[in-house]
């Protein structure tokens, strides 16, 4: 009895080793291509980055350690990153007004208004557009004779000479912003909807019977409950930096100068334009850790609830 | 202004408030739209001030000339390629990724770590390195090199295994005791089940692959492999002046995003916020 029990066990066992040894091989199978695909695109660059960003090194050339002295010249002697660095802060520096108004757009459409579907889904419209056509769209909108722009305001009397808004060292950069808030502004107000329509009613209806007033709801139940949401849009405005490639090099290309040059721009142009791979790996270095340095203050700023988004 | 005195006047005047300022923040959204539009279908002297604000004799020949002025056939079939490979990865790719990350393995919070944390590493933030890699792989100025790191997306990973998630277990042991293989499980049993996953899958990577700029300029060096969107910026390069055609070109690339966001705009939402409040 006891042998023949035992064995059959044993055979259990060896079965449901097997088993499992299959599955794992299998779950290992299923995650190969994504992981391949992050391993070569995500994490393999990002190393190599760092590492080339010590290195002089050029195609067909032996690289050479380098130390800091990429860094050396991009602080202390390049004009061109530091304008491009307070550009990309400006651009990012402006998001949260975008993200006021969005709230603000959000607030007003999310109601039992008729027709708020359709509101909701123009203002969205202008996020899904491919960029590059954005940015050919609204060159010709500021353009001086031809443009409506200029054209509404000489005829409303707010200018009386056409203003070359994507040709002067004042007037392009906030040009650009205005084109990328354009494209933006519904994917924030989509963000924040979501938020709004999660918060539980029955906190309202207590504050209601309570008496609280409009204003106080706001502050005490609306905003606090929009927190992760808002940290939310913080960070895509923060990567819009980023993505805002497009649209700079359609409009502007970083001009007039280095009027609207962003980091990724310059990023572009020291890699590709100029071969100079080793300098845009520093370059990205630094553009990298600003991003995160600026999404771990968002998260701090927004009580620290990240990883309850990400989960 | 006090919440408890909503009387019906009061709640009218309010409503009538918000339509106003809704339609004015939808009129000056639509601007651009129109702009573009109007545009296209007019032959006006397109830098004569004032501009018209409405079309004169509006048709269609500018829509015909993109044809003809550039090789906009070949841009329209190496778009149309890449996307298709995205598309057809990113659902395959991602729902056996998101299927196996619904099970139990050793290592698995490790994995999910590292998934998560890619998300914060943007594609253009590493985009030397990344073309230093495609040369490596001799994927330069191929469709396999275009499409490649957009074929699968941390973001829609998630979206699939919340969806696998919600299907009772019960469900799949039946089938297994069937004797389907695991394979057929995601895609037989598990998929059909999945809609809202499954458009939101294809959407993104749509809307991603159909528009993406900065990667395709990088990497292709040769006319005959760009896509629409390197066709269009070096199009502006040199017809700017010239013709309307331009602004027909931008409508043509910019109608199969609209199309597809109307058509699955509740999907395409839900995912873009699904991706990052719930994961």
């Amino acid at each position: 009895m006891m042998p023949a029990a035992g064995r059959v066990e044993a055979w259990r066992d060896d079965w449901w080793r097997r088993r499992r040894t299959r599955e794992l091989a299998l779950i290992a199978c299923f995650l190969l291509p994504s992981a391949t695909v992050f391993f070569l695109y995500r994490v393999l660059p990002l190393g190599w980055n760092v590492l080339l960003s010590l290195q002089y090194w050029s195609p067909l050339k032996p690289a050479r350690w380098a130390g800091l002295d990429h860094y050396e010249e991009m602080l202390l002697h390049d004009d061109v990153f530091w304008q491009a660095l307070q550009n990309t802060l400006i651009f990012i520096g402006v998001s949260p007004l975008a993200i006021l108004l969005a709230l603000g757009i959000a607030l007003l459409v999310n109601s039992d208004l008729k027709g708020a579907a359709i509101y909701r889904s123009i203002i969205f419209l202008s996020y899904p557009l491919m960029t590059v056509a954005v940015g050919i769209i609204w060159r010709w909108m500021y353009d001086e004779r031809g443009g409506i722009i200029n054209f509404l305001l000489r005829e409303s009397g707010v200018a009386t000479k056409p203003i070359p808004f994507l040709q002067s060292f004042e007037w392009a950069l906030p040009s650009v912003i205005v084109a990328e808030i354009w494209q933006v502004l519904g994917f924030y107000m989509i963000i924040i909807l979501t938020g709004l329509q999660s918060i539980p009613p029955h906190l309202y209806e207590a504050a209601a019977i309570d008496g609280a007033p409009r204003w106080a709801r706001f502050w005490r139940i609306t905003l606090p409950m929009l927190k992760p949401s808002l940290f939310l849009c913080a960070v895509v405005g923060i990567l819009n930096s980023l993505t805002s490639f497009d649209l700079v090099y359609i409009m502007t290309n970083g001009g007039p100068g280095h009027a609207t040059e962003l980091l990724i721009t310059l990023i572009y142009k020291s890699g590709f334009g100029q071969t100079k791979f080793d300098y845009a790996a520093a370059l990205t270095v630094v553009q990298f850790s600003l991003l995160l340095a600026l999404t771990y203050l968002a998260n701090r700023a927004f009580g620290g609830n990240a990883g309850a988004l990400q989960r | 202004m006090p919440a408890h005195c909503s009387g019906s006047g009061m709640r009218s005047r309010s409503t009538y408030l918000r339509h106003a300022a809704l339609t004015l923040i939808s009129g000056v959204m639509l601007v651009p739209f129109y702009w573009v539009i109007k545009t296209a279908v007019t032959d006006e002297n397109i830098y004569a001030y004032p501009p018209r604000l409405l079309p004169e004799n509006p048709h269609l020949f500018n829509f015909v000339d993109v044809w003809y002025l550039i090789p906009f056939p070949r841009y329209l079939l190496n778009s149309l390629i890449v996307s298709a490979l995205v598309v057809a990865c990113n659902v395959v790719f991602n729902a056996m990724a998101g299927y196996a990350l619904t099970k139990r393995f050793p290592g698995r919070q490790a994995i999910l770590l590292v998934f998560l944390s890619c998300m914060l590493i943007p594609f253009q933030a590493t985009i030397i390195p990344a073309y230093l890699i495609t040369a490596k792989l001799g994927l330069l100025n191929s469709y396999l090199g275009l499409a490649l790191p957009l074929l699968s997306t941390i973001v829609s990973i998630f979206v699939f295994k919340a969806a696998f998630e919600a299907i009772p277990p019960s469900l799949v042991d039946a089938a297994r005791i069937d004797g389907l293989s695991e394979g057929r499980i995601i895609f037989r049993v598990l998929m059909p089940l999945s809609r809202a996953a499954l458009a939101t899958n294809v959407v993104l990577s749509f809307i991603w692959s159909w528009n993406a700029f900065l990667w395709p300029l990088i990497i292709t060096r040769e006319p005959s492999m760009q896509t629409l969107p390197l066709g269009l910026a070096r199009f502006l390069s040199y017809l700017e002046d010239t013709t309307g055609a331009l602004y027909a070109f931008a409508v043509m690339v910019l109608a199969p995003s609209i199309f597809v966001f109307l058509m699955a705009q509740k999907e395409f939402i839900r995912g873009l916020t699904s991706g990052a409040t719930k994961g």
